[in-house]
């Protein structure tokens, strides 16, 4: 949105990216940073699904990410093939003080690779760094050394280290599976675009020109339009409500 | 354990409230409803209502100036003749219900289906519909029976309308009396009458109840203050305190209240109310249907909702529910309450009321109550958004007036809407799958496809799915869709109407928007313009219009014009129909994806079995345990049928349980963590392995009785109920050895497995390809007390185990390789590979024994029990050994397929021929090796001194494991081959023993004689009975004189076979096959006279491998089966010579 200015006739293509992990990690926060660069600490639970749309410029083009946000309840887990369909990337989420939401989130990675698209790109993120101990959180280093103590230690409660997963073990999984890793804060942004970034460059040309990307130009200036005609009410044409 | 009450407790709620989710069974008249079903709908009555009386009946009411006026009345014609309302209709009587509806829908048992069903007001049976009245039969104050003229009955009815007023002040409840004329022949009307009498009777000691329920109804606040104030309350510093009307009280409700006109509504319904009767005394006249449609008033809202919706009706019924569950669970924890937790501060936090400890903990309680009352819903995101919606007008009353009631209690309003709401409106809404969701989506696109076309086309035509955008829109009722002004006027006709409304809406919204929709491409832009229209509902539909009157009409107005006017035709049936419809295909997909997911989920143990074997193993498991509970439900059933026949409960079982119950048991429904029990457990190993079902299938109970000595396994199942409770599936054994399996594998200790319990043992079993853990395991199956030894006991336990297991032969894979059998057929020294497995055993004990470590001589004490046990024992193993040469006889299919043997395993028949054949203790064929195995006996009895107790230790167990190749190799492979998952045919399915296929052909030839010599063979095998006194020693006679019983057999009958396959001579095809013949054939071979028979043996081998003609045309397997052999054998064999060096 920022400069999708006329001068500069880039080539853009919408990119479906899908967000999947367990309740409360912060998907919607995630979203709602990249999106709105804002940050709600009770935030309602997302029901079914939402969506959003967001531009990412990179040098060589724009990529416009259709974000579906998913609902993180285990039960709504059986809607979920419903979201990823057709999605050629997926953001999936992990809290770095719950040591189960990252179970939960290779749980997703598998169900990913065995049933969405082939070629999709998925990033593994561990969000919450805001509530990782500063000490911790200076550079990617010290995050590594510190939770070597490991993550299920009860009775380190007296720091305000609330780090469960290590970021050594998410990242050596994610190496394994190759996928993006980061860690994030929603809270205080950091990260966030960095992920979306990085997503938006790994998407494999081609793939932009895959099913969804046929004419995606041509569509997107189309849906710009009918954009327009909404805020403009219904007047223009409205024939008394006989679509069929 | 399953809890078989809870169970049927579970069944009924999940059939009863779907009155359209009928089971999934073909059969159309199992989709039916019960006739008592659609009466509870229909009235929004309790669960434990039934109809039992009903009549034709004109109601009379007084005239009152508001309701006279009601133009266009189509429901009532007759209205206005003689003095006041008149309305025909039917009036019915349930067990604590008086109900009154113009609809003439009949529950009678002798009513037809259509008559019961076909409604056609705006709530088509899914809500109280028409005119008319539900009253609790506690709620009538007085019944007379009038003179009158034209009709032979006419009763006067006086309610105690107003009761609360009549407490505080002293006035007598003003009362409001309608009359009620019945239509019938004179026998009819008394019968109602005599039902009436009874039930007013019961409903005398309810009425303080209902007082105290009512005291808390906004209504008769309303209704106390002064008719002519019209500040609805606020100025009222009465005689009575205002009841709190929900959250909005404090924190004001949402929406502008003038904007809303709320005053006037207010002033409406107070006249309504006075006129009508208020809270469980309303009665429903044509205005209560449209001043519904316009919109509740704040204050009335959450009384109004409660009436429509029946929950009214359930918190009369159960008063104290809401607080005794919250302190019957107070303090406990729960997934769900974990859940509920995560989401407290995140429902509608906008709102003040959730940003107060006040609003989040009555929001806590109310779900957390909930999730305790029905644990299989638990919490599902989004009724936390709903209950929060309906907290803000629900009545908790802050300031209580009863001096018994908690201050807990004031959220019950919410907790029993809430009930209504997911048990019955919403259907599997929130349930663990949200299979009612999926469905209602299903639905939905289908009605969409009906009433759109060209808008469906074109979602077709962009892939834009459709459930994305409108998902939402059902699961939280529109509440977080719409503004929350309009989502609650949909709340208001949806509690009345029921959940067609939701479906209504939606196509609205869509025929609205339908312009715009076409130009959208793809699931994003759908989706913004309909949030834009949400965001727009405030402004005016026709802004350019020059009428004023219509610029004044809303674009929320035209939705509901377009909702109820347009759709009009969507009824509750149309929805029951469709939902019926796509049923099954939602359910497979869910739980092809549940079994996806749980599958993948399984944890790394599973890694060790392969996908199929997992897929099998989920699909066989579930299949059990649901089975089970079917069955177990049907039986419940029959038993309740029988107590209580002939009464009118019993056509309720008929006509809606019976069918119904069908519905237990998908995984697609939604139980999460199934268990099974120890039954279970054999049920499904009877369908995994050959040697868990059982020899002795218990008879049918007429021929019942001391039938055979022979029912060591049989005896063991219980009596059962007339229907077997193992359906149509092979009876599965009971043995001591799946005993200890099924304890091994519940790791957790709670008497059930799940299926990660069953995942994880069969990974221990199957997935391990290391002889040593193998045998370890199998030690640790029988040291009970973990202490590393296997006593005396242990043993000869761990021996029948291997008996039991090996009795319909092994798995393939036992046999060594041609390749191997070439190599060591000469070497002496490997001698012992030629032993059959049985005598492998005897000669284990006999090791074992010999091996064995002397024990402290402190634990004595029992062994002559132990004694008599094993004799016990003993004989089962005999009778196992007798199956075995029953099979070998019966396994031609050719001219013996007749054999009264055979039914003993292909079909479910009592074998009483065969039994008593089997049972006199004739002399075997084998005399000449009696006194071999006596002799050998003797000799191992030396071991056997009762007084010497001692144990083996595991290093001792696998010393003479190994030591014996034939049980070396079941360790190897056979014991884990015994199961076959996926890739192997079920024993069910083929024979149930393929490896003997070798025979069988082999039999083949030699056809009829041999099966009449085999009769006399079985005949004569019983020799296992042992008087109690010889103890041990009888135990291993059994165990050796088995072994010669079979091994003259086979040897027969394979020198038959043998002359045969020379004669046809074909020559290098199917080895291996030969190879199992060899096998079987040295396997059965006596069991002491093993060195006699060395030589011959040998020879035997010799001259046959390699040049033995393939009878079996050669099966696929057979090269994968070699193989592994192959590796298993040398393996083994390397071992051996380690262990010997």
């Amino acid at each position: 949105m920022a400069d999708s200015g006329a001068s500069q006739p880039k080539p853009s293509s919408s990119v479906k990216l899908v967000l999947l992990g367990e309740a409360a990690v912060g998907k919607s926060s995630l979203v709602m940073r990249f999106v709105n660069n804002d940050f709600q600490e009770n935030k309602e639970p997302t029901i079914g699904a939402a969506f959003l749309t967001q531009k990412c410029n990179l040098p060589t083009r724009t990529i416009k990410f259709e974000i579906w946000d998913t609902a993180g309840q285990e039960r709504f887990a059986s809607l979920a093939p419903m979201y990823y369909r057709n999605a050629q990337a997926a953001l999936v989420v992990y809290d770095i003080t719950k040591p189960s939401s990252l179970t939960k989130a290779q749980h997703w990675v598998a169900e990913l690779q065995r049933q969405a698209s082939p070629g999709i790109v998925i990033a593994l993120v561990g969000n919450k760094y805001d509530l990782a101990s500063p000490s911790g959180g200076d550079n990617a280093e010290d995050a590594d050394a510190a939770p070597a103590a490991e993550g299920e230690n009860p009775e380190e409660e007296d720091s305000a280290d609330a780090r469960r997963v290590p970021t050594k073990t998410a990242k050596a999984y994610a190496d394994e599976e190759s996928l993006l890793f980061f860690e994030t804060s929603a809270k205080t942004g950091m990260n966030v675009a960095e992920v979306f970034t990085a997503i938006a460059n790994a998407i494999p040309e081609t793939s932009l020109k895959g099913p969804r990307g046929v004419g995606g130009q041509t569509n997107l200036n189309r849906q710009e339009d009918a954009r327009v005609n909404l805020t403009g009410g219904r007047a223009e044409g409205p024939k008394e409500g006989c679509a069929c | 354990m399953f809890n078989l009450t809870n169970l049927v407790q579970k069944a009924q709620q999940l059939i009863e409230p779907t009155l359209s989710i009928a089971g999934p069974t073909s059969s159309e008249r199992d989709r039916r409803p019960s006739k008592a079903t659609l009466f509870r709908h229909q009235f929004r009555l309790p669960e434990s209502q039934s109809p039992l009386q009903e009549i034709t009946a004109e109601l009379t009411l007084s005239p009152h100036h508001t309701t006279r006026g009601t133009p266009g009345d189509v429901t009532s014609p007759e209205k206005e003749r003689g003095q006041g309302n008149h309305y025909v209709g039917k009036l019915h009587l349930s067990e604590q219900y008086l109900c009154f509806s113009t609809q003439g829908s009949s529950f009678l048992n002798s009513a037809s289906l259509s008559s019961s069903s076909s409604f056609t007001g705006q709530t088509h049976g899914a809500g109280p519909a028409g005119n008319g009245f539900t009253l609790p039969l506690c709620a009538i104050r007085r019944v007379e029976r009038l003179h009158s003229q034209s009709y032979m009955f006419a009763l006067a009815i006086t309610t105690w309308n107003g009761l609360a007023d009549s407490k505080s002040k002293n006035a007598v409840p003003s009362g409001q009396k309608l009359t009620v004329q019945l239509a019938g022949s004179r026998i009819q009307c008394e019968r109602f009458c005599d039902g009436l009498k009874k039930g007013l009777r019961e409903g005398v000691r309810e009425v303080e109840n209902l007082r105290a329920v009512v005291m808390q109804c906004y209504s008769e606040y309303l209704l106390s203050e002064d008719g002519d104030d019209k500040s609805h309350g606020d100025g009222g510093k009465k005689t009575r305190e205002h009841p709190d009307t929900g959250l909005g009280m404090v924190f004001k409700y949402p929406g502008n209240a003038r904007k809303l006109r709320d005053a006037t509504k207010i002033r409406l319904w107070r006249e309504y109310l006075r006129e009508n009767g208020r809270s469980a005394t309303l009665i429903r006249q044509p205005t209560f249907h449209k001043l519904i449609r316009v919109g509740l008033p704040n204050r009335l809202r959450g009384e109004i909702w409660e009436l429509t919706s029946g929950a009214f009706f359930l918190r009369l019924q159960n008063p104290k529910l809401y607080t005794e569950t919250l302190a019957k669970y107070s303090g406990r924890e729960s997934l769900a309450i974990d859940e509920i937790e995560k989401d407290l501060n995140r429902s509608l936090p906008e709102y003040p009321g959730f940003q107060s400890e006040e609003g989040i903990g009555r929001l806590r309680r109310v779900l957390t109550a909930y999730s305790w009352t029905n644990a299989d819903v638990g919490y599902c995101q989004a009724m936390n958004i709903v209950v929060a919606a309906l907290l803000m007008y629900v009545r908790p009353w802050l300031t209580l007036i009863l001096s018994n009631t908690s201050r807990y209690q004031s959220e019950t309003q919410a907790f029993f809407l809430l009930s209504i709401l997911c048990d019955r409106l919403l259907p599997g809404y929130y349930s663990t799958t949200m299979y009612g969701t999926l469905l209602d989506q299903r639905v939905f696109e289908s009605l969409v496809e009906k009433t759109m076309p060209i808008l469906w086309d074109h979602l077709v035509k962009y892939d834009v799915q459709l459930s994305v955008v409108s998902l939402p829109w059902f699961l939280s009722l529109y509440i977080n869709s719409m503004p929350l002004i309009f989502a609650f006027r949909v709340l208001d006709v949806f509690f009345l109407e029921g959940p067609k409304v939701l479906f209504q809406i939606g196509l609205a919204i869509l025929r609205i928007n339908g312009e715009e929709l076409l130009d959208a491409t793809d699931d994003g832009t759908f989706i913004s313009v309909l949030k834009s229209y949400f965001a727009r509902l405030d402004e005016s539909a026709h802004p350019k219009s020059e009428n004023p009157k219509l610029r004044a009409v809303t674009r929320f107005q035209e939705l509901m014009v377009v909702a109820f006017k347009e759709f009009a035709g969507i009824t509750q049936n149309t929805i029951s129909e469709q939902r019926a419809k796509h049923k099954d295909l939602v359910l497979a997909n869910i739980e092809s994806f549940a079994k996806r997911t749980s599958i993948r989920n399984l944890g790394p143990e599973s890694k060790r079995l392969s996908v199929n074997d997992l897929s099998f193993l989920y699909d066989r498991f579930f299949a059990t345990v649901y089975a089970r509970e079917q069955r177990a439900l049907i039986m419940q059933q029959e038993a309740d049928r029988k107590a209580k026949a002939g009464k009118a409960k019993a056509t309720e079982i008929v006509t809606g349980f019976a069918g119904s119950s069908v519905e237990q048991g998908r995984v697609g429904l939604g139980p999460s963590d199934t268990q099974m029990d120890y039954d279970g457990f054999r049920e499904f190993l009877a369908g995994i392995a050959k040697w868990a079902v059982t020899d002795s299938p218990s008879p049918p109970p007429e021929s019942n009785g001391t039938q055979s000595p022979h029912s060591y396994f049989g005896g063991s199942t219980r009596t059962r109920p007339p229907m077997s409770q193992w359906g149509s599936g092979p009876e599965p054994a009971d043995h001591d050895f799946m005993k200890r399996l099924f304890r091994r594998w519940d790791t957790d200790m709670t008497d059930a497995l799940t299926l990660q319990n069953v995942v994880t043992g069969f990974a221990q079993v199957k997935g391990t390809k290391d002889i040593m853990s193998n045998i370890s395991y199998f030690f640790e199956l029988y040291d009970d007390d973990g202490d590393g030894r296997v006593d005396r006991e242990g043993i000869l336990r761990i021996s029948e185990a291997l008996l039991f297991l090996s009795r319909r032969g092994l798995g393939d894979t036992a046999s060594p390789s041609p390749s191997l059998t070439d190599l060591h057929a000469g070497s002496p020294e490997r001698g012992n590979r030629d032993e059959q497995f049985l005598s492998s055993v005897s000669a284990f004990i006999r090791r074992c024994f010999e091996y064995a470590d002397p024990d402290h001589p402190s634990n004595q004490g029992n062994r002559d029990v132990d004694e008599v046990k094993d004799d016990l024992d003993n004989f089962a193993i005999g009778a196992d050994d007798e199956d075995d040469l029953i099979d070998f006889g019966s396994e031609p299919n050719t001219p013996v397929a007749n054999s009264p043997s055979q039914s003993k395993h292909h079909t479910k028949t009592p074998l009483s021929p065969v039994t008593s054949t089997t049972n006199p203790l004739t002399p075997t064929q084998s005399n000449s090796s009696d006194k071999d195995r006596h002799l050998k006996a003797k000799e191992a009895n030396l071991a056997l001194d009762p007084n010497k107790p001692l144990h083996i230790t595991l290093p001792t167990f696998r010393m003479v494991i190994l030591a014996d190749e034939i049980l070396e190799q079941f360790f190897e492979i056979g014991f884990s081959a015994s199961f076959k998952l996926a890739d192997a045919p079920l024993p069910s399915s083929a024979s149930s023993s393929s490896n003997l296929t070798t025979f069988s052909n082999a039999g083949k030839q030699v056809a009829a004689n041999a099966a009449v010599g085999m009769a006399g063979v079985v005949g004569g095998a019983g020799a296992g009975v042992v008087p109690p006194g010889k103890g041990l020693r009888g135990m291993l006679d059994n165990i050796v004189s088995d072994g010669m019983r079979v091994a003259a057999e086979v040897r027969r009958r394979m020198d038959e076979a043998q002359k045969e396959m020379d004669r046809e001579a074909k020559s290098g095809q199917g080895r291996e096959r030969d190879e199992d013949d060899e096998e079987e054939e040295r396997g059965e071979v006596g069991a002491k006279d093993a060195d006699l028979l060395e030589g011959a043996e040998t020879a035997d081998v010799d001259t046959r491998s390699g040049s033995t003609p393939d009878l079996l045309g050669a099966p696929q397997e057979g090269t994968e089966v070699k193989t592994t052999r192959n590796r298993s054998a040398s393996d083994a064999s390397r071992r051996v010579l380690e262990f010997e060096r």
